[in-house]
C-alpha cells in the first residue's frame, strides 16, 4: 500500500477525515504452508478543532480627518482550523482608553481580494450568512468608520474586530458533540475559537488663523486717513495643527468708501491678476478680493497683499 | 468510556481467523491527559471513537496462536494510516519502511530523496510501513503484543 502525501495543514488532519487501521501477519504453519492474516480494522474518525485568528493589517494610526466618513482599518481573519468555517465578525468601536469612538461601524469583506477597500466593489458583511473560510484560508475584513466633527487633532480611536467561530467558543477543549464537519464532534482549540485585535484611528486637525492689519499712506508722505491716502492690507493666513485643509479660499471684502486698486493683490510678495479666469489663484470681483491657497498644509503661512484708495 | 490498558486483555474480544491458526487483534487507544483537582496530571488510555490532530495514539498490537502447531517465520506488518506519524515503538527489533514497504530497515539507515534530488536522512515522519520479525516460533497456545505509538497529524 503505497502512502499518499497528505496536504500539511496548520490545523493537522481534515476535519471528517477517518483514520483506518489494518496490521496483516504472515507466518509459516502446518505443512510449511505460508499463511496470511489480517487483523480488525479500527476505524477513528478526526473532529473538527475550531480556531480563529485576527490580526490588524495597519502598519500603524490610520490618520483621519474631522468629520471624515467610511475611515477605513484592515485586518485578516483566519481559519486555523482543520475544517470549513463560519467567522462571525462584530466591530467595537467603542472601547476605553481612547480619545473618541466613530459615530458608526460597517464591516465589509475584501470580495476582490486585492487587500484595499473598494467602494462598490467588496461587499458588507452579512451576520445572516457569515463568510466561509476553509482551513488555514484567510480573509481580509475592513471596518469603516465615520468619524465624528468634535476630533481634536492628535485624537486616538481603538476599533476592535472580533472573528468567532459559527460552530461555537468557549474555554479551550470544550466539545459541541456532532456539531463538526462530516458529523464528527467540534472542539474549541488552543485560541477558544474566538479572536480579537484593534486598529487606531489618529485625527489630523489642521486649524487657520487670519491676521489682518494696515498700513496707510496719504498723498503727501504721512500716515493721514484723507482722501486719496492709499491703504495697503496685509492677511496673514497661518495654519497649525497636523494634516491639511483642502480648499482654502482668503477672501476679504473692500471697504465702504474706498476703491480697490486693480492689479494690486499679491501673494506672498509676488503678484496676482484680478481674472478669475485665469490660471494664477488672485481674482477681484468688484467687491472683494480673493486668493484661492487650495490645499495648505500644516505649518504654512501665506502672505496676501491687497491696495485701497480712500474715495 | 475509558478503559485502562491493564484491563484490556481481559475485555477485548479475540477475533479468531476462522482458515489461520493464528489470529491478530488490532486496537487503536488515544491518550488522554487530564488535569486532576490535586494539580497532578492524569494520563488515561481510551478506546475513542474520535480524535483531534495532535492525539497520540497507541497501537495495540495482539496475537494468539490458537492452533495446535507451532507458528514459525511469524511477521507483523503494520501501514501507517496516512494521518498518523510513527512516534516510537516499544520493540527494538521493529523494521521501517519509508517507501510504502518496498525497501526495509532501521530507520537510521533510510533515507528520503526528494523532488530536487537532494537526499536527507528519514524521520519519523516519513515512515509509511512499520513491521516486525519474530525470532522464534509462536508455540501452540502462544500470545504476545507488539505495541507503537503514533501521532495524529
Amino acid at each position: 500500500m503505497a502512502s499518499t502525501a497528505m496536504p500539511a495543514y496548520a490545523a493537522g488532519t481534515l476535519a471528517g477525515t477517518t483514520i483506518e487501521n489494518t496490521a496483516s501477519a504472515s507466518y509459516d504453519g502446518p505443512g510449511g504452508a505460508t499463511v496470511s492474516i489480517d487483523s480488525n480494522s479500527v476505524e477513528l474518525v478526526v473532529d473538527e478543532i475550531l480556531d480563529v485568528d485576527v490580526v490588524s493589517n495597519d502598519p500603524g494610526d490610520v490618520g483621519v480627518a474631522p468629520n471624515e466618513d467610511d475611515s477605513v482599518l484592515t485586518f485578516t481573519v483566519t481559519n486555523g482550523g482543520n475544517g470549513p468555517e463560519p467567522m462571525v465578525l462584530a466591530a467595537n468601536a467603542s472601547l476605553g482608553g481612547d480619545d473618541f469612538d466613530p459615530d458608526a461601524t460597517s464591516i465589509f469583506i475584501d470580495g476582490n481580494g486585492n487587500g484595499s477597500y473598494d467602494a462598490g466593489v467588496d461587499t458588507a458583511y452579512n451576520a445572516a450568512s457569515p463568510p466561509s473560510l476553509d482551513p488555514d484560508e484567510s480573509i481580509v475584513v475592513f471596518i469603516l468608520g465615520d468619524i465624528p466633527g468634535s476630533v481634536g487633532d492628535g485624537d486616538r480611536s481603538e476599533v476592535g474586530l472580533t472573528a468567532t467561530a459559527q460552530t461555537g467558543s468557549g474555554v479551550p477543549g470544550t466539545v459541541f458533540a456532532g456539531a463538526g464537519e462530516g458529523g464528527s464532534n467540534a472542539v474549541v482549540g488552543a485560541t477558544g475559537a474566538s479572536d480579537d485585535d484593534s486598529g487606531f484611528y489618529a485625527a489630523a486637525v489642521a486649524l487657520i488663523a487670519l491676521v489682518k492689519s494696515a498700513v496707510i499712506a496719504d498723498p503727501f508722505g504721512g500716515a493721514t486717513q484723507v482722501p486719496g491716502s492709499t491703504i495697503t492690507y496685509t492677511l496673514v493666513s497661518s495654519v497649525t495643527g497636523s494634516g491639511s485643509l483642502p480648499n482654502v479660499v482668503i477672501s476679504d471684502s473692500i471697504p465702504a468708501d474706498t476703491s480697490y486698486v486693480a492689479g494690486s493683490i499679491t501673494l506672498d510678495g509676488g503678484g496676482l491678476t484680478d481674472s478669475a479666469g485665469d490660471a494664477d489663484a488672485g481674482s477681484y470681483d468688484g467687491s472683494a478680493i480673493a486668493v484661492d491657497l487650495g490645499t495648505v498644509a500644516a505649518g504654512t503661512s501665506n502672505t496676501i497683499t491687497f491696495q485701497v484708495v480712500i474715495d | 468510556m475509558k478503559i485502562f490498558l491493564s484491563f484490556l486483555a481481559l475485555t477485548l474480544p479475540m477475533t479468531g481467523a476462522i482458515a489461520s491458526d493464528v489470529a491478530l487483534e488490532s486496537t487503536v487507544l488515544v491518550e488522554r491527559s487530564e488535569q486532576m483537582p490535586d494539580g497532578t496530571v492524569s494520563m488515561t488510555l481510551e478506546e475513542p471513537a474520535r480524535v483531534v490532530p495532535g492525539d497520540n495514539l497507541l497501537f495495540v498490537l495482539d496475537y494468539h496462536n490458537e492452533g495446535a502447531e507451532p507458528a514459525e517465520n511469524f511477521r507483523v506488518v503494520n501501514p501507517l494510516p496516512d494521518a498518523v506519524a510513527f512516534r516510537d515503538t516499544n520493540d527494538a527489533g521493529a523494521e521501517f519502511s519509508v517507501d510504502g514497504g518496498e525497501h526495509w530497515g532501521a530507520l537510521s539507515a533510510l533515507t528520503i530523496t526528494g523532488e530536487d534530488g537532494a537526499v536527507r536522512p528519514a524521520t519519523n515522519e516519513d515512515v509509511t510501513h512499520v513491521r516486525w520479525i519474530l525470532d522464534r516460533a509462536i508455540p501452540a497456545g502462544g500470545e504476545g503484543r507488539i505495541t507503537f505509538r503514533g501521532t495524529v497529524r
